[in-house]
């Protein structure tokens, strides 16, 4: 397997004199745009360079340069590296970008997130709205100069925790009722949630009442959510039905917010590993490998061979649970009484019981380190992972086949619904089975391949309907294909070190940025890390696969039944840690 | 005579309650064997009090009425469900007469000529509470629920009518004691119409709710349905309400299709009977548990298209083969002309079977 190359030099300063210039800060790559060319540049990559994903948009807050930059990471579906391209904005409010939602809808979401967290405005945006933080918050809570309540200091570890070794509590020093800051004139004893309500509410498209068949009807807005049984924790969806149909649906979220990147900035390097973990709770291993990674390249450090084998094999079996439980949830989500969501858990658990052998911990495993592995494999835990993967897995894949493809009321339920075109998957920034059952071949794992990907031999499933259906059976091929990959690997693993060097708490690195992303099983998992050779890092973001993927859930889901969104929502495959982060 | 049938009526009612108690049982322990895990076991032994412990927790919960509900309705609704699905028991015999201190007792409290009539307007009044129940919330979960509940009701009553209708043309008679005296003399009518007996049990799965009918309270899309805003005992009624009409649909249904009390022995020891029809409607309902452990739910609008286009014709097809095999039999004086009845009603099964696959292969789907 060829890692495909870039053929083409690209010298976008040449093309856009005067409006780019290369990012020569050290450490640092690709080219600053200026703000007013954006739209032009985003076009030219789009449409003549083939960059049609966008994977990440994100912002950096460069307080002692009294600069907001905009970060923006566009790949080409068809494969190779991408391209990274920022805009800077004097810290000024307001600070003023142009939305590229026009050119990549992808970034709908995404943007949002930013002028929220950031405070920078979209202009051009179709709904600039608050999407992680409520909608009475006072001030943007990742700009470097916000300080959260019980704020002790910029990073850890914090040195007021125990003076003198004595433990005192933040909430100590802070009384009650003094932790919270807000707006000028905002009391919250008086605040009702109508006026930031109506604005979500006018933001869905309502239709007239007049139908075709010229009987009037009234349509009825229901709140699916927050509490619901169906919407994965969390969530809320605002949909107006017509009668069962929905006509209208805006996502709202944002109610297990966090800010799982401002603690990452406070965290030492390594502190972070662990958080990773709580991130996509399903797939601790594949989280971990992400930020791993992108910190490794940072580094710039080698993993060793037994490493990156163990790390291949973990990230399988966590592939390999997570579409098990997958497809048992979404049998539930459609109506089905527990039974293959039981039967999915029974062959989750020994797989967790790997997991639990190997790291200590079922579920938050905080494996991985940089430049290796934790701990070794335990004795006997690789007759284990062998009887699975070459006895048990395979034919329960095969059972769970047998048993539910060719459903008929599965297959009514699914088939047919809620289909996305290749070309809205790509612009939608859609990424992971849902891409590819849309018919676009993209996995990371062969677009980038990162760690020893390279070496093995297996297929990027896809399926040509886009409907819930081949998304279906992308997730059931996609754990036959791990399997495969499994088996290579396990018969390809060397002895030897698992770590470059030896275990350190605190890591050398060295200032820069670098954007890690790996194929997990939701779909593109991104970290993009600043250092500044600090401790700490500067900016920690992460590329949430279950986030960006709700981008096209209204497109998905107008059109068809209430029953349909549930459905659709299960299809997608969000998990709300990593959705609110 | 009053205190026969008071007495009768009595009994009845506390095996129904004392029933629904163990049916919920009998319905966790069946899934959890189907679901590779265990069930309620610690309850007493094996789990058989676990109905006790959840009726008492019921009891002393806190009951919530929402401000804005309408009280009166909202508080009568559940009755309004509960007691048509007892009522609706009385007409089902559960055994020959019995001798008892000299005295002759039939096992039935009311033996009505118009006993299928009597069912079908009784079972028809259930889904006033459920619709009024959703109504009187006022909670749009609730509220759909209702809408999908009479919606769903009108299009499967009609499939349960022509059942109905099945049987009483081969039974000669609309009393359901005369139904099971006439298998005595032929056979079982699911011999003679299985595909009846198939069409009677789906239609039966939508009227009580069940999976995968259970729309009016399909949680994955609608939260609980029109029970949303129930609590406590209020929501247990509605709860025993479903519990109590899958018994007794079970009951009319073996009534109807499978010979009721009959079975070998039972002319000798009358007791035999309500044994006998204990057994075939443990059976019926872990179809009914078994399905629900099985499949997915249908959605909305294919439930309706599937109740209006494939039951419902299929159900007049088999009232027409019914009645003409019935007519040749009778004009040519051979009863084994019968016989055209099952194969004719297996190959009007078959067809409509076909084209229900066939319409799920079809990519879009109205």
């Amino acid at each position: 397997m060829a890692t495909p190359t870039l053929t083409e030099t690209l010298d976008l300063s040449a093309k856009f004199p005067g409006a780019v210039t290369a990012d020569a800060r050290p450490g640092y790559t690709g080219w600053i745009v200026e703000a007013g060319k954006l739209l032009e540049v985003a076009a030219f990559l789009r449409d003549e360079m083939g960059y049609d994903l966008l994977s990440s948009v994100t912002g950096v807050d460069y307080l002692p340069d009294e600069k907001m930059e905009v970060v923006y990471q566009a790949y080409k579906t068809t494969g190779g590296p991408g391209i990274f391209f920022k805009v800077q904005a004097p810290r000024l409010d307001p600070i003023e970008v142009p939305s590229v939602v026009p050119i990549w809808p992808g970034a709908d979401l995404q943007e949002r997130e930013i002028w929220d967290l950031y405070g920078v405005k979209f202009t051009g945006h179709p709904d600039l709205r608050r999407i992680l933080t409520w909608e009475g918050f006072s001030g943007h809570p990742m700009r470097k100069d916000w300080k959260e309540a019980f704020y002790e200091e910029d990073a850890k570890p914090f040195k007021s925790r125990w003076p003198e070794g004595r433990i005192k509590m933040a909430e100590e020093r802070n009384p009650f009722g003094d932790n919270v800051t807000f707006d000028e004139g905002f009391d919250p004893e008086k605040w009702t949630s109508n006026d930031p309500e109506e604005a979500l509410y006018t933001s869905l498209k309502k239709y007239t009442a007049e139908t075709s068949d010229g009987i009037k009807t009234d349509h009825i807005l229901v709140n699916m959510g927050p509490q619901h049984p169906s919407t994965h924790g969390v969530f809320r969806a605002v949909v107006i039905l017509d009668g069962e149909t929905v006509v209208s649906l805006k996502p709202v979220m944002g109610y297990l917010h966090r800010n799982h990147e401002k603690i990452g900035e406070r965290n030492t390097f390594l502190q972070n590993m662990p958080y990773t973990d709580r991130l996509d709770y399903f797939n601790s291993m594949s989280n971990n490998w992400g930020y791993a990674l992108a910190v490794e390249k940072l580094m710039g450090v080698a993993v060793p061979e037994r490493a990156e084998y163990i790390r291949v094999i973990m990230a399988e079996l966590s592939r390999i649970q997570n579409h098990l439980i997958w497809t048992g949830m979404m049998l539930n989500d459609l109506g089905a009484y527990f039974t293959p969501a039981l039967y999915a858990f029974e062959e989750r658990e020994l797989i967790l019981d790997i997991f639990e052998a190997v790291a200590g911990s079922r579920m938050m495993c905080n494996y991985f380190r940089f430049g290796g592995l934790a701990r070794d494999l335990p004795e006997g835990t690789l007759e284990k992972i062998k009887d699975l993967v070459f006895d048990r897995l395979a034919a329960k894949v095969d059972e769970f086949d047998r048993l539910l493809t060719e459903n008929e009321i599965l297959v009514a339920r699914l088939k047919g619904i809620s289909k996305l075109s290749p070309e809205d998957a790509v612009a939608y920034s859609m990424t992971g089975p849902v891409l590819r059952a849309a018919g676009v071949p993209y996995d990371i794992r062969r677009a980038e391949p990162y760690g020893i990907y390279d070496r093995f031999d297996f297929d990027v499933v896809t399926q040509t309907d886009g409907d819930m259906y081949a998304r279906y059976l992308v997730r059931l091929e996609e754990m036959r294909q791990s399997l495969r990959i499994l088996r290579q690997a396990i018969a390809g693993l060397p002895e030897g070190p698992i770590i470059t060097g030896k275990p350190q708490y605190q890591v050398r690195v060295p200032a820069g940025e670098a954007y890690g992303r790996i194929e997990a099983p939701k779909g593109e998992l991104g970290y993009y890390v600043i250092s500044n050779g600090k401790p700490n890092p500067w900016r920690y973001h992460v590329r949430a696969p279950s986030f960006i993927n709700l981008t096209a859930l209204e497109k998905m889901c107008v059109g068809g039944k209430i029953a349909d969104f549930v459905a659709i929502l299960g299809t997608i495959d969000i998990v709300l840690g990593e959705l609110d982060r | 005579m009053i205190w026969e049938w008071l007495i009768k009526a009595l009994v009845l009612i506390f095996t129904l309650l004392i029933g629904f108690g163990y049916l919920t049982y009998y319905e966790r322990r069946a899934l959890a064997f189907i679901q590779s895990r265990l069930g309620p076991n610690r309850a007493g032994p094996q789990g058989l009090m676990q109905w006790m412990a959840d009726a008492v927790k019921l009891i002393f919960k806190e009951e919530l009425t929402p401000d804005n509900a309408y009280k009166l309705v909202f508080f009568l609704s559940p009755v309004v469900t509960m007691v048509p699905s007892i009522v609706i028991a009385a007409v089902i015999p559960w055994g020959p007469p019995v001798t008892l201190f000299g005295q002759t007792f039939n096992q039935y409290v009311a033996d009505i000529n118009v006993g299928i009539l009597y069912l079908m307007s009784i079972a028809s009044i259930a889904v006033y509470g459920i619709v009024l129940a959703g109504w009187s919330s006022n909670n749009k979960y609730a509220m759909m629920g209702g809408l999908r509940s009479s919606a769903q009701m009108i299009s499967y009553e009609l499939t349960l009518g022509l059942s109905f209708v099945v049987v009483i043309l081969m039974a000669g008679s609309m009393s359901l004691v005369e139904i099971v005296e006439a298998q005595r003399e032929v056979t079982w009518f699911a011999v003679i119409q299985p595909v009846g007996a198939i069409l009677f049990f789906i239609a039966t799965l939508a009227e009580v709710n069940r999976h995968p009918f259970d729309m009016p309270e399909a949680e994955q899309e609608i939260v609980a349905g029109y029970h949303t805003e129930y609590s406590g005992m209020k929501f247990a009624l509605f709860f025993m309400a479903e519990y109590q009409k899958m018994i007794v649909i079970s009951a009319i249904m073996t009534t109807l299709f499978f010979g009721g009390y009959l079975g070998p022995g039972v002319d000798r020891f009358p007791w035999l009977g309500p044994l006998y029809m204990a057994i075939k409607i443990i059976i019926l309902l872990f179809f009914m548990i078994w399905v629900r452990a099985s499949w997915p739910r249908i959605r909305y609008n294919r439930l309706m298209a599937f109740g209006w286009k494939v039951m419902l014709p299929l159900a007049l097809a088999l009232v027409f083969i019914t009645a003409t095999g019935i007519l040749l039999a009778d004009t040519m004086g051979n009863p084994w002309l019968m016989a055209i009845i099952p194969v004719l009603s297996l190959i009007a099964g078959w067809i409509a079977t076909l084209m229900v696959d066939r319409s799920l292969r079809r990519k879009s789907y109205a």
